[in-house]
């Protein structure tokens, strides 16, 4: 099966005041169609400024350099025009952010904000049948008073209630790809596992392709199928997801693992800042498909 | 809610303007010099000017005089002016229209200019039309009202005589009194050829006050989106493709409005007081001159219903601002309070 997502030797750097910065040095991902995929790595790797290249944003952000190919469905997203890339934006592609309240427009009601999401899969759609549609699609994240909630703004909502509503939005339109930034990272844990696995369902329902970005390994086992593991601009591992937990052959990757702290009470986990075991080269799992 | 947040506000202004009167009641009192003799002028006699003291109680007790004050006052009794020789609320109601008239047009177009000015600078931020707004805005407000004034009168009365260069309206006009508001009362008698003279006589003075007002909109505006930009929700609306001009004008103009909208709204009522130097170029009968006036001449009949009516002013300008803010802002519209 051909990718949906195909990053081939994606570079990124920023030109600041204080000179040139390199963030991502040539990392290459694929996702194909429905395939739920992770890449994790510290604050500063580089995962966060990867989903902005996805979604187009970066290359319009103009001390950005974005070099590489990022093909999207068969267009390379780095060379499309800014209307096209637009375009794309909350109807192919969709995301999720780490924290829902702020995400939302403190002051609009969620109605008007889900209404715009919907206008952007089919402008035609009139007010009532949006109405309905996003009445309908709170259902499916189990709001179980939609009304109450569309009539609402953000601040008068719990954050897991947030969530629900960011993770029906973001599946209004049935995109081909959902990118997730350390979703509800924000959030209480509990809150936040109840809402992944929400999210989980509905993605697998809807057979929609899932780049989920973390810190947290521990969250993203559950969740995907593959795992990338991005170090300093560079994918240093990538492979199956039980082979990433059972068979982690890169230092940076098993000191990642290590860092995952545990209920037994050993204290935080020591890992290293810089380590030169984590410059080592690139491991690829083989893909068992 | 609206109700008690309105009732608040009325019973802060009212014990605002009670300090507001005692305060100037007190500093009127302090300025040197003999009212009644400044009024009676050098040629009158001891007798005379001990007999207008003691009409004006000048010889009693400051508290005492106050409670005078405040009784004339319940009866809407503001005293004779000395400088007038008329009572001081005909004088206000003569002066302030004019004066009023001139401030709305002019925050009109401080709003009405400044807003979109911001926003636009905001969107366009760091590119051509940002460095030009804010260029114009820096300029604005670097410069007095009254400076404007005057070259905008040479540029636009004098060089290019498009706008009249004085006054209210043409002479040729007799437009009966029933407001005070020229532009209504022409409406009023159905001169719509006097109503456009009212109006042209309005543009060049409103613009010159209106003009630092802009500026500080415009950067107030700018600064607040700039921030607002930086937000999460903004980057959400962007990554669902929201179009760009309606993230400006909707999505990231409004959060940011509503801090702008407290300093636009001092600016509006620092107005009445800016108003004075340019109604003195454009020999505009205001009250901000009468107000000028009066208190060279130690008028203190005049000087307090003066300011008295400025503050009054003041103060519904700041109600107002209040209830568009809590109009505005969700939480402060939700909040259980009661008062925002």
């Amino acid at each position: 099966m051909s990718a949906l997502l195909d990053i081939k030797d994606l570079k990124l750097g920023f030109n600041t005041l204080a000179g040139y910065v390199d963030v991502l040095k040539g990392i290459n991902v694929s996702i194909k169609p429905g395939e739920k995929v992770a890449l994790v790595g510290e604050s500063g790797s580089g995962k966060s400024v990867t989903a902005r290249i996805i979604l187009g944003l970066l290359q319009e952000h103009r001390d950005a350099l974005v070099s590489g190919d990022v093909q999207f469905n068969g267009q390379n997203i780095n060379t499309l025009s800014p209307k096209d890339r637009a375009s794309l934006r909350g109807k192919d592609i969709s995301m999720i952010f780490q924290d829902p309240t702020s995400s939302l427009n403190p002051v609009f009601t969620i109605k008007k904000q889900f209404l715009e999401v919907l206008s952007r899969g089919d402008e035609k759609l009139s007010r009532k049948s949006r109405v309905d549609r996003a009445t309908q699609l709170l259902g499916t994240v189990s709001i179980t008073d939609p009304k109450r909630v569309l009539n609402s703004y953000p601040f008068q909502l719990s954050g897991g209630m947030n969530q629900r509503v960011m993770i029906a939005m973001a599946l209004a339109n049935h995109p081909k790809l959902l990118l997730a930034d350390e979703p509800g990272t924000a959030l209480d844990v509990s809150v936040q596992a109840q809402t992944l696995s929400l999210m989980r369902d509905l993605v697998t329902q809807n057979n929609t392709a899932v780049l989920f970005i973390s810190h947290n390994l521990g969250v993203v086992r559950e969740f995907a199928d593959r795992i990338y593991v991005i170090y300093k601009g560079n994918i240093v591992e990538d492979g199956p997801t039980h082979c990433i937990f059972n068979n982690a052959q890169h230092p940076y990757t098993r000191a990642l693992l290590a860092a995952v702290p545990r209920i037994t009470g050993t204290g935080l986990p020591d890992v290293p800042e810089v380590s030169d075991e984590f410059l080592a080269p690139y491991v690829g799992h083989m893909q068992v498909s | 809610m609206v109700l008690r947040t309105l009732l608040n506000r009325l019973l802060i202004s009212l014990i605002v303007l009670v300090g507001v009167s005692m305060l100037i009641f007190g500093i009127a009192r302090v300025i040197p010099g003999d009212p009644a003799r400044i009024a009676l002028g050098p040629n009158a006699t001891t007798e005379q000017i001990s007999k207008l003291r003691a009409e004006m109680h000048l010889d009693e007790s400051l508290p005492s005089q106050y409670f005078h004050f405040l009784i004339d006052l319940s009866r809407g009794d503001l005293g004779t002016s000395l400088y007038t020789n008329r009572p001081v609320t005909l004088d206000i109601a003569e002066f302030l229209p004019a004066t009023l008239e001139l401030v709305f047009l002019a925050g009109i177009i401080m709003v009405s200019v400044g807003l979109p000015l911001g926003m636009l600078a905001a969107r366009y931020r760091d590119s051509w039309p940002d460095s030009l707004i804010r260029v114009f805005a820096l300029l604005t407000v670097s410069a007095p009202s009254f400076v404007w004034a005057v070259i905008l009168m040479l540029l636009f009365a004098f060089y290019l005589p498009i706008f009249p260069i004085a006054g209210r309206i043409s002479d040729i006009y007799e437009i009966e009194r029933v407001t005070g508001f020229l532009t209504i009362d022409t409406l009023l008698a159905g001169n719509y050829a006097a109503f456009g003279d009212a109006l042209r006589h309005l543009v060049l003075p409103a613009v010159a006050l209106s003009l630092s007002g802009i500026g500080q909109a415009a950067r107030l505006t700018r600064s607040n989106m700039v921030e607002t930009y930086e937000k999460p929700y903004i980057e959400m609306a962007q990554a669902y493709g929201f179009f760009p001009s309606r993230i400006a004008r909707s999505y990231a103009f409004k959060p940011s409005l509503i801090p702008s909208l407290t300093i636009i709204g001092l600016d509006f009522a620092a107005m009445l007081g800016n108003a004075f130097l340019v109604e003195a170029v454009f020999a505009w009968p205001g009250l901000s001159r009468y107000g000028v006036a009066v208190i060279l001449r130690k008028d203190l009949n005049a000087i307090m219903g003066t300011v008295l009516i400025i503050s009054i002013t003041f103060l519904i300008v700041n109600i107002i601002v209040d209830l568009l803010i809590g109009y505005l802002n969700p939480r402060v519209r939700y909040s259980t309070r009661g008062s925002a």
